[in-house]
């Protein structure tokens, strides 16, 4: 691949990537430095921090609450990301199709977006509690298994429309010659779509399945309004356990363990995230040389 | 040539950085107040007696409000900023122990001195940290007028089993009637405190009293049969089943008492604007019962009066700040515009030398009811090891109230026996 | 179109009409509560329609818009948002063109950092964040757009890099060799061809941005700046009361200028972009 080093002499690093890494620096790198530092230490606020070793490390992982918070955001975030990313394809391979209403169905599927998660965490808790009351059940603050399947409705329910946005636009930039040839060829409708589309789709694919995973590990808002860890903290997810550890308790060490479960949660997740992309390697190797 | 152009780019970028990060730097320290207030209510009246204040001395002083639920998030990032508050609140004890590096001595500022009594100030080894700056009381609110078409005045209430009998016998008839004896005891997370936190108060205030201390890392739960007689008396006689309590809302109780659904509603003397404001109440027809849970005495018992407000002074920022800060409290504390504003726009009643008499019915019925002799509940809740003890507790009372068995309440009755003390270990560590 | 496919895309356009309809409820619920009076707003009487003694007309909108500088906020929300998505479309799309076109051990552990930053929990970064801003006085509307752009890099660049590994190159190629400079070739041929995913990328963006509230709270300097959703917190009164009309109102407010936008926008992600422009 010659040609591709001359076509960028790398000096254009300054000029193309440099302002982005300055900005990302600022904004990204040294505050996570700084965060992780925080992991070990004990703090009211950054500069009165005084290091503390491991400790902060050891509590985080004797915290019951804190490993079922983790297996409870695993089991939701595999279910979420399945469900999402199926609609999602789904939902952008009808609305590409030019049926009728297209523009408006687009529409309405991607307005959840448009509303913060707090509050759509309340509508849907008076939907749900409101179904759940006719059917006799018992309502969320008191029923894990409503508050985790209502998760997992909400969650899709709002993030089908964004993924559905970012497959619309990989599908339409695909080639109509490709798709026209293959059926002159004999293929079907749906070969068109499983043997041609889906391959090129495949760094889209990828692109939103990763975004959910991040976004299903990193739900925060959503958990807080529906839910907020009812029952006990059954329902309690990661970012939420976070949160509850600086809020719920008195006494600065909870600050610290609070920063070395995110440090924690970050490993796990950089762990996820390897494994994905390492399938990827293994299904995509023109792409990633 | 690419190359000087990439480089002209580059260095333009960098020198428009340098201008803007200098445009801070320029203006000069002049002394200043900045208060980061924590309940939104009061927020536009900060800000108008703030411009009072500022035409009067010249000195400027900022408000900002971080509504409930992201006042610590915001006062952790705002005490680590160049600009920091000067001025900032806290909710009691368990506050002190995060932020007691953060505040200023105020015992030789004069503003302690300015406070009715010393159990208005918050103390962390032998400085003084924190001085309340309102009072608040809580009880039963009870609409006077729907009582009386049940046939009862709220004189001859006196007692918890005068209380039942008047509950159950408005249960009895409420269809006739068109209401009930209580609004729904919602456990939703907006609702749930009056429960888990201002009810649960009662098991543990009388404990203390018995044992003469103020506060403890251990309860006996002596008074937890009382405290089930009363929370079964809100769920048994309410507008709601107790199965569907887990989902209801502060808006829906409220709404109830306001649609003069109900006659008893637990909840405080902050609850004054909301109900007379809408033209809903007129005074006359509001009063607040104590919290009868059937302890000896009770004839004698009074409202719930404490508060969770204070007010603290940032010790890290600049000393002529500090002063000015000072200056401003001790302002709000004797001037008589001051003093006339914050009783009857902000709705406070400060527990002050000179502080202005408040408006609020709740409030003027529980200094007359002092100043004849009940006695006053304390805030004991505020010795609670954390807001996860006060969290679990809403659980338990949740789960109790929906099915009502023993079980459930054997769960609650551990809360305040085992895990009360575990959380306090924590605490320890911490 | 045969008979066959005319009615596979009339049973799509059914099941689309019932998927639309359990998709906009929440939201409706949210507009007809925002013209009842507050007293008639619980969970009991929130799917009730407002009647003559509920309904408010617009009594909460002009709340909303009067009483709390609604105004104000609305246009520093917009202004943060245009400049901070500006910014990410430009720097994000450039910055990943090169990582993709130039492979070497540097991009790729840059790459590796801006997938890392997307996994990185808000809470683990946000007082540190907040300190950096403010020393760097980064904390005004006029800077806010610098952390906005490092901190939504992530996403952005992870973005474009899997869109323009799916661009062949030879388009770029014979533009370098008709004698374009890497510039020239960057803004001329492949900014335009990114253009279905600069849109997609832009609705993303402007609607974290829009409705963020938590990183203005922490780097705007919130003496003097507020922005619309942290104008919504304003509602949410202490012992749990909240004043829903207004809030709904509120919320309603901030909804109409992102539907319009996004209505705008997704007129654009026409089809054929890229195949137009890559022929051969």
């Amino acid at each position: 691949m010659a040609t591709r080093n001359e076509l960028i002499k790398k000096r254009y690093f300054v000029f193309f990537v440099l302002p982005l890494l300055a900005a990302f620096t600022v904004g990204f790198i040294i505050p996570f430095i700084e965060g992780v530092w925080l992991s070990f230490c004990r703090f009211t606020v950054i500069d009165n921090a005084s290091f503390t070793g491991i400790k902060n490390y050891i509590s985080a992982f004797g915290d019951k609450g804190f490993r079922a918070a983790l297996w409870f955001t695993v089991k939701t975030a595999l279910v979420m990301v399945l469900l999402i990313n199926t609609a999602g394809f789904v939902f952008a391979v009808i609305l590409t199709r030019e049926i009728k209403g297209t523009a408006v169905f687009r529409t309405v599927l991607f307005m959840p977006n448009l509303i913060g998660g707090i509050v759509l965490g309340y509508i849907w808790q008076i939907i749900i509690n409101y179904v759940l009351s006719v059917v006799g059940a018992p309502l969320l603050a008191l029923n894990s298994t409503a508050g985790y399947w209502g998760i997992i409705i909400l969650m899709c329910w709002q993030q089908i429309g964004y993924v559905m946005i970012i497959y619309i636009a990989a599908l339409q930039s695909i080639p109509d010659e490709m798709s026209e040839a293959a059926q002159i060829d004999g293929a079907t409708y749906l070969q068109t779509l499983f043997k041609i589309k889906l391959p090129m789709l495949f760094s889209s694919i990828m692109i939103c399945v990763f975004i959910t995973l991040t976004n299903a590990f990193k739900l925060f808002d959503q958990n807080l309004a529906l839910t907020s860890g009812e029952p006990a903290h059954a329902t309690e997810m990661l970012a939420l356990n976070i949160y509850n550890n600086f809020y719920a308790r008195p006494g600065l060490m909870w600050r610290g363990i609070g920063q070395a479960k995110a440090v924690i949660f970050c490993i796990i997740v950089v762990m996820i995230a390897c494994a994905q992309f390492r399938l990827t390697k293994e299904k995509d190797g023109e792409y990633n040389e | 040539m690419k190359m000087k152009r990439a480089g002209y780019f580059f260095k333009s970028f960098i020198t428009a950085i340098a201008v803007l990060m200098l445009g801070g730097c320029t203006n000069l320290h002049k002394p200043s107040v900045y208060y980061l207030n924590y309940k939104a209510e009061q927020d536009e009246a900060w800000h108008r007696l703030a411009k009072e204040y500022t035409e009067r001395t010249g000195i400027q002083v900022d408000i900002v409000t971080a509504a409930s639920g992201n006042y610590e998030t915001t006062l952790m990032s705002e005490m680590g900023k160049s600009s920091a508050p000067t001025m900032f609140q806290i909710q009691g004890s368990n506050d002190v122990q995060n932020w007691k590096d953060y505040c200023y001595d105020l015992s030789k500022t004069g503003i302690e001195d300015e406070l009715t009594s010393d159990v208005y100030a918050l103390k962390s080894e032998d400085k003084t940290v924190a001085v309340a700056f309102t009072l608040e009381t809580y009880g039963i609110i009870t609409n006077k007028t729907l009582l009386e078409k049940a046939g009862y005045s709220a004189d001859e209430i006196n007692s918890f089993d005068k209380l039942r009998s008047v509950a159950e016998d408005i249960t009895k008839c409420k269809d006739e009637l068109g209401f009930c004896a209580f609004t729904s005891a919602g456990m939703d997370e907006s609702s749930a405190w009056r429960y888990k936190i201002h009810l649960a108060n009662m098991p543990i205030y009388f404990e203390y009293r018995d044992k003469g201390i103020n506060t403890s890392d251990k309860i006996d739960g002596t008074y937890l049969n009382n405290f089930r007689s009363i929370y079964d008396l809100y769920i048994n006689n309410a507008t709601v089943k107790g199965s569907e309590l887990a989902a209801k809302t502060m808006d829906d109780a409220r709404n109830e008492f306001i649609g003069k659904k109900a006659v008893f509603y637990q909840n405080g003397s902050w609850e004054y604007n909301a109900l007379t404001e809408s033209g809903a109440f007129s005074d006359d027809e509001l009063m607040m019962l104590p919290i009868y849970c059937g302890t000896e005495n009770e004839e004698n018992q009074g409202l719930c009066t404490g508060t969770e407000n204070y007010w603290c002074i940032n010790s890290t920022v600049m000393q002529e700040d500090i002063d000015a800060t000072v200056d401003f409290i001790k302002w709000c504390q004797t001037d008589p515009y001051a003093e006339k504003f914050m009783a009857e726009q902000m709705g406070f009643v400060c527990p002050f030398k000179n502080a202005e008499e408040s408006k609020n019915v709740f409030m003027k019925q529980d200094d007359e009811m002092t100043k004849k002799g009940y006695i006053p509940v304390g805030w004991a809740f505020s010795t609670s090891p954390s807001y996860e003890w006060n969290n679990t507790l809403g659980s338990a009372l949740t789960k109790y109230a929906a099915s009502g068995d023993d079980d459930c309440w054997k769960d609650v009755e551990k809360c305040f026996t085992a895990k009360w003390a575990e959380e306090y270990e924590l605490l320890k560590e911490g | 179109m045969s008979k066959k496919e005319k009615s596979i895309d009339l049973f799509f356009t059914v099941i689309m009409t019932a998927v639309s309809v359990i998709y906009v409820y929440p939201i409706f619920a949210i507009f007809i509560n925002s013209l009842k009076k507050e007293s008639a707003i619980g969970t009991n009487t929130v799917f009730k329609m407002p009647d003559t003694q509920t309904f408010a007309g617009l009594a909460n909108y002009s709340d909303a818009v009067s009483a709390k500088g609604f105004i104000p906020a609305f246009l520093l929300s917009v202004f943060i948002t245009v400049t901070s998505v500006a910014a990410l479309l430009v720097f994000c799309s450039m910055c990943a063109w090169y990582i993709v076109r130039v492979n070497n051990r540097l991009t790729k552990l840059i790459y590796g950092l801006f997938v890392f930053s997307m996994i990185v929990p808000f809470q683990l970064v946000m007082f540190s964040l907040s300190q950096t801003a403010d020393r760097l006085f980064l904390n005004s509307p006029w800077t806010i757009w610098l952390v906005y752009l490092g901190f939504g890099a992530g996403l952005a660049v992870f973005m474009f890099a899997g869109f323009i590994r799916s661009v062949p190159i030879d388009v770029e190629e014979a533009a370098v060799i008709d004698g374009c400079s890497p510039i020239q070739t960057y803004f001329l041929v492949v900014f335009p061809m990114l253009k279905p995913t600069l849109i997609s990328v832009g609705i993303l963006q402007t609607m974290w941005i829009w409705n963020d509230y938590l990183l203005p709270t922490l780097v705007l300097d919130i003496k003097k700046y507020k922005t619309v959703p942290m104008l919504i917190q304003y509602f949410r009164g202490s012992y749990g009361s909240v004043q829903m009309g207004p809030m709904m109102a509120c919320i309603m407010l901030t909804v109409l200028p992102a539907a319009v936008f996004y209505l705008v926008l997704q007129k654009y992600i026409v089809k054929g972009i890229a195949a137009g422009a890559v022929k051969g």
